[in-house]
């Protein structure tokens, strides 16, 4: 089937063109996409019914072969779409960036690379296209608002470790059982040490690009300074489609650890720690990208829970999640770039009172961050309820299953309070004197996010009608069964009714006649932006409690970085390495030089010129041939 | 007993070819680079002598030949080291060339007990090997393969000699001791117990030691001095480990870390020209000097780190599968040392392309040579073209078809 190629070829082809032809490369790059669409959409409209998979080549005992199955299908099919979507979009935002036309380089690249990686059908195959990953995102980080190549090399340097165990891990499973096929017809049992310490060595390589605790300071890091297109495009929708998918294949089509509770468990405390704490890191800050960012992390620690509990409705739920947060995280990001494109900033403490400015923008942000907060009806509950499910079916099988619930739950919590303070401090509250004139965003940066969030809406109210049924459950092989005593579309009538005879009980009440008055002001007149309060001034009672701002300041300070202790570390060895042992050798060499250097010293003494020496040096040695000869 | 035996088999050919297209390279560039008046034949001598010897080491099958162009080869670094005739530059050379003649001459020693036990120097008559042979070869294999503690004449020769030899240097005459080791151990018939693991774990901690320094100096050449050490322990724990995949990794690394290396080093030649600095820490934001330079030594950092769409991934890919067959322990000393290999390249090229505030920094620098930057380019081109198509190599080195 030559759409598998196609799809990987497609891009990067077009995409070159583009990047070596920059006066045609709109051009170039529309044909890329388009094409690429209209070739996923064939993938998956062929993996509904059968699988395709085939051989590429075969090399010293490895298969490169291709394989596509209905989850694949889905993953391609919406790498593409957001593909398209983000290229739409940096059209107008990314004009005039220096170094525009490698972006465009870049974001087609990834995605030839994200689908060789979702259609390869063995490990050595895929990491090939994982590796590609790497040097993409290399590249898309270098490409700032500001100096970025920090970012870029903190990225590069956590991806790469990853990835180079990912590879042993990968090697290791390989001389185990000699099979690399993804997914393989008879799983592989955790019948030996090895074979555990190879599922980890791979899930390492998977959570970096899923971006989990503690793998994920590159994504905040790079927050300050990528635009937002770029965070929407890699850390925001592709690397979680990617990462949960070969969690997904890794998890239940390689191994299954679904009867294998310490691994089990070991995803679900990562999932569970990297929701809180990345929640609480995300209440704290006081930038609207580099609080998404934080966002990002803790959403994905939900899947990486869903896919631990090994109940098909998590699963189902994980799955469902991880498409419901690329649709709203991207269209967060989307709305928060162009309000930056608007106000040049993303600083909370500068940004107040857009709603009015900004209204579309407003609408889009408003609903993608219910969503984000899982606020029925929106597409974000109900996946979160999938998941809850899934972890109070594990009832019989932990019995700490509870810890779990309370950390998702907690953590949704969480969720909602930053969502309502970024809602807050960017369009509601006070506007700032500067910002006065400030118009909606242009129509193609509007659209992408406006699309998301309809997809938002639509996934949320028919969530079983639509996504569930044609999306999610097929992809997973499940049927349509019991999943849980929600009905969207019942919520959703109750919840507009709700509103309704609330509008109604406000308009019939006194709560229409506010009292307008003048601000009271004694004493020494302030100037209004003096006065003016911002969005993270009411959170700053965090500050007030001791121990949570010192638990703070130690994760900005990178106390919680495992960049920081990998540099560290290793600096450890190379002082080792260089200032001890490379020395020693070195002073060893000089003492033998010394020692030489000695001898000849000591014998250049014996030649003093006399005739009398060299004579009785002749005897002696004659005497000393003579005793050999004799004896 | 003194016969020309030579052997035409893949991996000698292929091995061949590598050295050949990274001597032409360097003639080029000595072409265009090099203005010293007086002894300036000397430097073309000496890098035919290094191609010659390299090329008649991988295709020759008889020790005592070996020994000779092995010789020719200490001899023509020698010379090269000491070209620019610089105080430095002579105890350099000096020091390069005692500590590989004395090398060279126990493993001459070593050949020596060889043809007393085996009335052969042709490597195919030779079945018994005792120890002290053994030990004795070995030294002089790691003195030309650079394992560590034999290591130390590299950075005093990297600095002294000119970048065009030097890549020949890095690419074919350090090899010669790994090709050494394939023909003689590897496919050999030797198999006291411990001797490869011994062997294997040395290279590992010689490549984990030669990275940590290489993430501390900051000299360029003494950089790429202990990245090659670094890089050779691969080569070297490849061809210890053997098999199939040993020695395709061990052959297919050698290629990559000679593309990969002598590339680097035309790109430092350049910039050491171009801005008059040998220190990374005086030098920054050179993406604005040349970008056809950074994106160049950033695919030939990459070939060495091991992404994929360079030669180097799948070579150490290999590499770490003939590891991992014989034990996962050495694969873990693989990938440690792989991990500094990444954090070293991060930190070079960084160092030199990127820097604080490059939009006002002020960059004193010369017009770079056009044909420095040209090779450069043309090596990473060819790393990456091997890389993509990594078919034809391997099918060629594995079958023999191309």
């Amino acid at each position: 089937m030559n759409e598998i190629y196609y799809v990987i070829v497609v891009p990067i082809f077009f995409g070159l063109l583009g990047f070596l032809i920059n006066r045609l490369r709109t051009e170039f790059d529309l044909v890329a996409f388009l094409l690429t669409l209209f070739y996923a959409i064939k993938i998956f409209i062929a993996t509904r019914t059968q699988i395709i998979s085939y051989n590429v080549a075969s090399l010293i005992g490895i298969d490169f072969r291709f394989y596509a199955d209905s989850l694949s299908g889905f993953i391609v099919l919406f790498n593409a779409i957001f593909a398209i979507l983000i290229w739409l979009y940096s059209l107008r935002a990314m004009s005039k960036m220096p170094r525009e036309r490698v972006y465009y380089l870049y974001i087609a690249l990834t995605l030839s690379a994200a689908n060789g990686v979702v259609l390869s059908g063995n490990m050595i195959f895929l990491l090939l296209f994982w590796n590609v990953l790497v040097f993409s995102l290399y590249g898309l980080l270098q490409v700032g608002k500001v100096y970025s190549s920090p970012a870029a090399r903190k990225a590069i340097t956590i991806i790469g470790v990853s990835d180079y165990i990912m590879m042993l891990g990968i090697v290791i499973f390989l001389v185990r059982t000699g099979n690399l096929n993804v997914p393989l017809e008879t799983k592989v049992l955790f019948a030996d040490g090895w074979l555990v310490v190879s599922y980890l060595m791979i899930l390492v390589g998977v959570l970096a690009k899923l971006g989990t605790v503690p793998l994920h300071t590159w994504i905040p890091e790079s927050a300050k300074v990528v635009p937002a297109s770029t965070l929407a495009f890699i850390p925001g929708s592709l690397d979680k489609l990617l990462g949960f998918y070969v969690l997904m294949r890794l998890s239940y089509n390689i191994f299954d650890i679904s009867n294998y509770v310490p691994l089990q468990l070991t995803l679900m405390i990562i999932g569970s720690v990297t929701i809180i704490f990345m929640a609480l890191m995300a209440l704290w800050q006081k930038d609207a990208q580099r609080l998404l960012a934080f966002s990002t992390v803790s959403q994905a620690g939900y899947m990486v829970l869903g896919v631990g509990t090994g109940m098909p409705i998590a699963i189902a739920g994980a799955l469902f999640h991880m498409l419901n947060n690329v649709l709203y995280k991207s269209a967060l990001f989307l709305t928060t770039g162009s309000v930056e494109y608007r106000t040049k900033t993303t600083g909370l403490d500068s940004l107040g009172g857009l709603g009015v400015k900004m209204p579309l923008t407003l609408f889009t942000f408003v609903i993608a961050a219910l969503a984000l907060s899982g606020v029925p009806p929106l597409n974000g509950f109900y996946s979160k309820w999938m998941i809850y499910q899934g972890i109070i079916e594990m009832a019989g099988r932990i019995n700490i299953w509870f810890i779990f619930l309370i950390c998702a739950m907690f953590g949704s919590i969480l969720t909602l309070a930053y969502n309502l303070k970024l809602i807050h401090s960017i369009f509601l509250g006070e506007r700032p004197k500067e910002l006065s004139k400030v118009r909606e965003a242009r129509f193609e940066m509007v659209v992408p996010a406006l699309c998301l969030v309809i997809g938002c809406i639509a996934f949320g109210i028919f969530a079983q009608a639509l996504p569930l049924k044609y999306l999610i459950l097929p992809s997973l092989g499940y049927g349509v069964g019991e999943l849980g005593f929600w009905s969207p579309t019942l919520a959703t009538i109750l919840i507009i009714v709700g509103i309704i005879i609330g509008i109604i009980v406000y308009l019939l009440g006194t709560a229409m006649k506010p009292r307008r008055t003048r601000i009271f002001v004694g004493g020494e007149v302030l100037d209004e932006e003096a006065a003016r309060i911002t969005g993270p001034n009411f959170y700053s009672s965090l500050e007030s409690v001791e121990m949570l701002k010192k638990t703070y300041d130690f994760g900005e300070g990178g106390a919680f970085d495992f960049y920081n202790y990998l540099r560290g570390a290793a600096n450890g060895i190379a002082i080792l390495s260089r200032d001890v042992i490379d020395s020693i050798i070195a002073s060893a060499y000089r003492i033998v030089g010394r020692i030489v250097g000695m001898i000849g010293n000591l014998t250049s003494l014996l030649h003093t010129g006399e005739l009398y020496t060299y004579v009785g040096w002749i005897f002696l040695g004659g005497i000393v041939i003579l005793l050999f000869l004799v004896l | 007993m003194i016969g020309l035996d030579f052997v035409v088999d893949h991996y000698g050919i292929f091995l061949s070819a590598i050295f050949v297209f990274i001597g032409l390279m360097s003639l080029i560039y000595g072409l265009a680079t090099n203005r010293e008046k007086g002894h300036r034949l000397e430097f073309y001598l000496m890098l035919f002598l290094i191609v010659g010897s390299g090329v008649g080491v991988a295709l020759s099958f008889n020790l005592l030949l070996i020994y000779i162009l092995w010789e020719i080869s200490t001899f023509a670094i020698w010379r090269a080291v000491a070209y620019y005739r610089g105080g430095d530059q002579i105890s350099a050379g000096t020091l390069t060339f005692l500590i590989n003649f004395a090398s060279a001459t126990m493993m001459l020693v070593g050949f020596s007990i060889l043809y007393i036990d085996n009335g052969t120097f042709n490597l195919a008559g030779i079945s018994h090997m005792n120890d002290t042979a053994a030990i004795l070869i070995m030294i002089g294999i790691l003195t030309k393969s650079v394992t560590i503690p034999l290591h130390i004449w590299l950075t005093p020769a990297y600095n002294a000699i000119p970048s065009a030899i030097g890549a020949c240097l890095a690419g074919i005459a350090e090899n010669l001791g790994a090709v050494l080791f394939l023909r003689l151990f590897t496919m050999g018939s030797y198999a006291a117990p411990g001797f490869f693991s011994t062997v294997a774990w040395m290279a590992i901690i010689s490549s984990i030691i030669g990275g940590g320094v290489a993430l501390r100096v900051n000299k360029l050449r003494s950089l790429l001095a202990f990245s090659t050490i670094s890089q050779l322990g691969f080569v070297m724990l490849a061809f210890a480990v053997g098999g199939t995949y040993g020695i395709l990794g061990g052959v297919l690394y050698i290629a990559a870390h000679a593309l990969a290396k002598s590339g680097l080093f035309y790109g430092v030649g350049v910039i050491e020209d171009a801005t008059g600095e040998d220190d990374m820490r005086n030098v920054a934001c050179l993406l604005r000097l040349s970008p056809a330079l950074g994106v160049a030594m950033a695919m030939l950092a990459g070939s060495i780190v091991g992404f994929f769409p360079m030669i180097g991934f799948f070579s150490k890919l290999t590499v770490v599968i003939g590891a991992v067959e014989k034990s996962a322990y050495f694969g873990i000393g693989a990938i440690v040392a792989a991990i500094f290999t990444l954090l070293y390249n991060t930190r070079f090229y960084h160092e030199l392309f990127f820097g604080d505030r490059c939009d006002v920094y002020k960059l004193r620098a010369k017009r770079p040579s056009y044909t420095g930057v040209a090779l450069t380019f043309v090596l990473a081109m060819v790393s990456l073209l091997l890389g993509i198509f990594f078919y034809q190599p391997v099918n060629y080195l594995t079958t023999g078809g191309l």
